[in-house]
């Protein structure tokens, strides 16, 4: 019974992460589109939410790494698995309230990570599937991101740089509601398997289900539902920092940017590579700016963005591991995850009321 | 174990130059069709049928390019 009520715990607090994972994430899929004026907030929101829910039914691959590649199935329990995505969503929420766009899958892994350290030691730990399918990914994609989104601007320029603006405007706009669309199903696709992962690890955990299982589709399903929710609700801070903060973009930046992040996403999700759609498009967004003008790019935000990139997966770990700590005060029953989850909870109320009152950037149409 | 023995970089690059063909690739298809579209347009309003007809065509085949990478895309990742 206790193990049960653990696992509905673990299960819902997954889901609370996805949907965190969603709200946080909006701001990749939408914020080219936004600041470009290629669609109004609330409709390009809208758009991305359904496709977001598409997307997570394409693919398993990436779930496949994160429940498989990043620490031993049998070495952790379903309250491992509930500190970790504690520390996911604790890193989240810290990278929102600044407007960062940090990365939601580094802090899935990092938070897991630190969780069964703190459980069972380093042993767990998949050393060679963390680095060689999360941190050398995590660094080349960007990179490679950024270098497409650079020459892609520099190609559109050249092509159309001779036309009339209206026309060009126009078409690039029309182009960033496809390229949109395909940042939003591509993020469906890479960012709600993780969670389906975690889901699927809490489960093998619990032995509801065999180890290396297939993912149930009820999993698909809800963890569909809840990245779908989350990017529909929006998180306006990070939309504002990535749209307009970086650089003030025109269509064919957008497009190139978008067009750049896509590519490069549904490449990694084809492999298997489980990397941060935020990083990829961050990279694909400085990088169209950096193509048209090294200049035009605030090179200090971009820094604090990486910034927030190198702390995200020890920062995680490390709430992570702290949350295992507090939760096995309590004994290894279910009262200490009952008790974290409420405490988290509240503090996530008070952060949401403390913004509000702050006054988060409100959406226009 | 080595450093370069964790990492697949076979399936690293393949990555890399699946991401560089596609992104590349669609920019500059549908860069060639918004040109098409406002040659097009231009020799619709200077009077020149022919011209305009063929910037049509280059736009069509380009849009189709396009459609054509993004259904290939989502086809490949749904067959993994």
């Amino acid at each position: 019974m206790g193990d049960d009520v653990v696992l509905v715990i673990v299960v819902a607090t997954a889901l609370a992460f996805d949907f965190t994972n969603g709200f946080h994430d909006t701001a990749n899929v939408v914020a080219t589109s936004i600041s470009t004026r290629a669609m109004s907030p609330r409709l390009a929101v809208g758009y991305a939410a359904v496709l977001n829910f598409g997307g997570a039914f394409i693919s398993l691959e990436v779930a496949a790494t994160v429940a498989e590649d990043v620490v031993e199935q049998g070495a952790i329990t379903p309250t491992v698995v509930f500190a970790g995505l504690i520390g996911a969503i604790s890193w989240n929420l810290i990278t929102w309230y600044y407007g960062l766009p940090s990365s939601s899958s580094h802090a899935l892994i990092g938070g897991v990570i630190g969780s069964t350290i703190a459980a069972v030691g380093t042993g767990a730990v998949i050393a060679d599937g963390v680095v060689g399918e999360v941190l050398v990914p995590a660094v080349v994609a960007p990179i490679v991101a950024f270098l497409i989104g650079a020459a892609a601007i520099l190609v559109a320029y050249r092509i159309v740089g001779r036309q009339r603006p209206g026309t060009v405007v126009r078409g690039f706009r029309l182009g960033q509601i496809a390229s949109g669309g395909l940042l939003a199903l591509a993020h469906g696709t890479n960012d709600a398997q993780k969670t389906m992962g975690v889901i699927t690890l809490a489960l093998v955990a619990n032995g509801t289900l065999a180890e290396g299982a297939g993912v149930p589709f009820w999993v698909v399903v809800s963890a569909a539902a809840a990245i779908a929710l989350g990017t529909y609700t929006g998180g306006w801070r990070i939309i504002r920092t990535m749209g307009m903060r970086i650089h003030k973009m025109d269509a064919a930046q957008g497009f190139s940017a978008q067009g750049a992040g896509a590519a490069v996403i549904l490449s990694s999700s084809y492999f298997g590579f489980p990397l941060s759609t935020t990083q990829v498009i961050s990279g694909g967004v400085v990088g169209a700016g950096a193509g048209k003008r090294l200049s035009a790019v605030r090179w200090g935000v971009a820094g604090n963005i990486v910034v927030a990139w190198l702390l995200t997966l020890p920062a995680a770990a490390a709430i992570g591991a702290a949350t295992y700590g507090v939760t096995r005060v309590f004994g290894t029953g279910a009262v200490g995850p009952v008790i974290v989850a409420a405490a988290a909870v509240a503090l996530i109320a008070v952060a949401f009321a403390r913004r509000a009152r702050a006054g988060a950037p409100v959406p226009a149409g | 174990m080595t450093f370069a023995s964790i990492v697949d970089w076979n399936a690293l690059l393949e990555t890399v130059i699946a991401s560089v063909v596609a992104g590349l690739g669609i920019v500059t298809a549908f860069s060639i069709a918004i040109y098409g579209a406002a040659r097009f347009a231009e020799g619709r309003r200077v009077g020149a049928p022919f011209e305009a007809g063929v910037a049509a065509t280059l736009t069509v085949f380009a849009l189709l390019v396009c459609a054509g990478a993004i259904v290939a895309g989502i086809v490949a990742m749904a067959s993994e």
